[in-house]
């Protein structure tokens, strides 16, 4: 891979904001379904097409993910599902899964969503204009874990550093792995409670969990634990920050947001396919491969590129046009297969549930005109400012 | 083979459908409202939960374990709810009906 010479070799995906990513992705495509680009100051292969990373996220054999996640996110995260492949995932997600299905979520939206919903918004009462990534969208699903977690308010803050950093491994190894540690050993105080004195809340049903005579260790809850603050928070903060950030310079989405939970339903889906959180997302290929037009070996990185493949016009007609009324059966944001995002349902509950309550409370809310509101990153995509005007021009 | 949907409207869709193919890609092909199967048929998303009705005389296989585990945790759930991304057309099944839930969510 070494020997490829990256298209754009002046843009690193891994470090700039390509505000202009869409474009950059324009551009790559006529170059071919999968193109070699730069990351972290390497070629990797970025794929492109709808249909191959459909494929690829569904081959086990040549995208086996498992083996670059060991190298990228064991060494601060521990084992995780991303970790585990075959019959060591299959059994340790049945240990988990009942957590986040249907019907748990739907409880979890007015035990615990809504009520911070509601919390930030009591924050933004009253106040003319508002940086809203970091008065709502940013908070709010982290909110949702740590008080998942139990954790007290106080130590919040504490949380979010750890949470934060615990993902840095490779920009910043030795204070991601401090991080787990101290994450790890706030948490193990909470287990041994939860083992001694089980109740109904998610750390005791983690500690209490069983399927097919298999128990989850302390080692085990506390990868899973570390890993929901960045599959849960990071993506869910950078997509509904996007999110807004289209809603509130479009007076009919507005409206159609504050209508029935279909719609919202419809119009989270359309943000997820339009500006999903994992813009590229990096995966290690297992095994030598003939794909879309490249050799790919084993050991190469290649970066999944959902948000290529969410606008590919051949599956997404006129993809760059926010339409929650397009089909998007077809989005790949969740991932496929297996390691589908088991936290789907709870990203999909909170911004659905973001969308009702802001609404609601806010129902002339709006951008502060006159700004240039801006989507950064490829590895995690969402926007980073924006000032809104909660009550409208008044 | 056709198959029979009723979309959670309660419109009736009858779809072409092939033996050997799922129930949820014979739907989701012919774009019936509310089965989405969103993971692809890996029984890792529950989006694809269905009250299925084979036709006299035919019966489905029971679901497997990690089958029954998801549909145990999908909303409004009956004896006859599946996953139709687990149910193989066959031709004994011509005319086999699957209800859409009102919501999957």
């Amino acid at each position: 891979m070494n020997a490829v010479t990256p298209l754009m070799p002046d843009i690193d995906f891994a470090h700039d904001d390509v505000p202009n990513l869409h474009e950059l992705i324009d551009e790559l495509r006529a170059h071919g379904p999968v193109v070699p680009v730069r990351y972290h100051g390497s070629p990797v292969w970025l794929i492109m097409d709808h249909g191959l990373l459909k494929g690829a996220f569904e081959d086990y054999v040549h995208f086996d993910a498992t083996e670059g996640y060991k190298l990228i996110a064991e060494p601060s995260m521990g084992k995780t599902l991303q970790t585990m492949a075959g019959e060591e995932h299959r059994v340790s997600r049945a240990l988990v899964n009942p957590l986040f299905m249907p019907v748990k979520v739907r409880s979890y939206v007015e035990a615990l969503i809504e009520p911070i919903a509601h919390e930030l918004c009591d924050r933004i009462e009253g106040q003319r204009e508002v940086e809203f990534v970091s008065a709502f969208a940013r908070p709010y699903p982290f909110l949702v874990i740590t008080r998942l977690l139990g954790i007290p308010v106080e130590d919040e803050a504490r949380f979010m550093e750890w949470a934060i950093k615990m993902i840095d491994f490779p920009w910043d190894p030795e204070g991601s792995v401090r991080a787990k540690e101290e994450f790890d050993a706030y948490m193990q105080a909470i287990i041994d409670d939860r083992r001694a004195n089980p109740g109904d809340d998610f750390v005791s049903r983690l500690a209490h969990a069983e399927y097919e005579g298999q128990k989850l260790s302390d080692e085990r809850i506390l990868s899973f634990l570390g890993l929901l603050f960045p599959a849960g928070s990071d993506t869910t903060y950078k997509n509904g920050s996007s999110l807004f950030a289209e809603l509130l310079g479009k007076p009919e989405l507005c409206a159609m947001a504050r209508g029935s939970d279909k719609d919202r339903e419809a119009i989270v889906t359309e943000g997820l396919r339009w500006q999903p959180p994992t813009a590229f997302l990096p995966r290690m290929a297992s095994a030598d491969v003939d794909f879309g037009g490249v050799r790919i070996a084993k050991g190469d990185w290649t970066l999944f590129g959902i948000t290529a493949a969410n606008n590919d016009p051949a599956v997404f007609p006129d993809p760059r046009r926010f339409d929650p009324s397009r089909d998007n059966r077809e989005i790949l944001t969740f991932g496929r297969s297996t390691h589908f995002c088991l936290g789907m349902h709870v990203a999909r509950r909170e911004l659905e549930t973001a969308l009702r309550v802001v609404f609601e409370r806010f129902p002339n809310i709006r951008l502060k005109p006159g700004q240039d509101v801006q989507h950064v990153g490829a590895v995690l995509r969402g926007v980073r400012h924006m000032i809104v005007q909660p009550y409208g021009e008044a | 083979m056709l198959v029979r949907f009723i979309d959670p409207d309660g419109c009736e869709h009858l779809v072409e459908g092939e033996a050997g193919e799922s129930a949820m890609r014979c739907a989701t092909r012919a774009l019936i409202p509310g089965i989405i199967g969103e993971c692809g048929g890996a029984m890792a998303c529950a989006t694809c939960h269905c009250y299925a009705t084979p036709p006299d005389g035919a019966t489905l296989p029971d679901p497997a374990a990690q089958e029954r585990d998801m549909i145990d945790g999908c909303i409004d759930t009956r004896p006859t709810s599946r996953l139709t991304c687990q149910v193989v057309l066959a031709p004994e099944l011509e005319g086999i009906t699957f209800i859409v839930p009102a919501s999957q969510v």
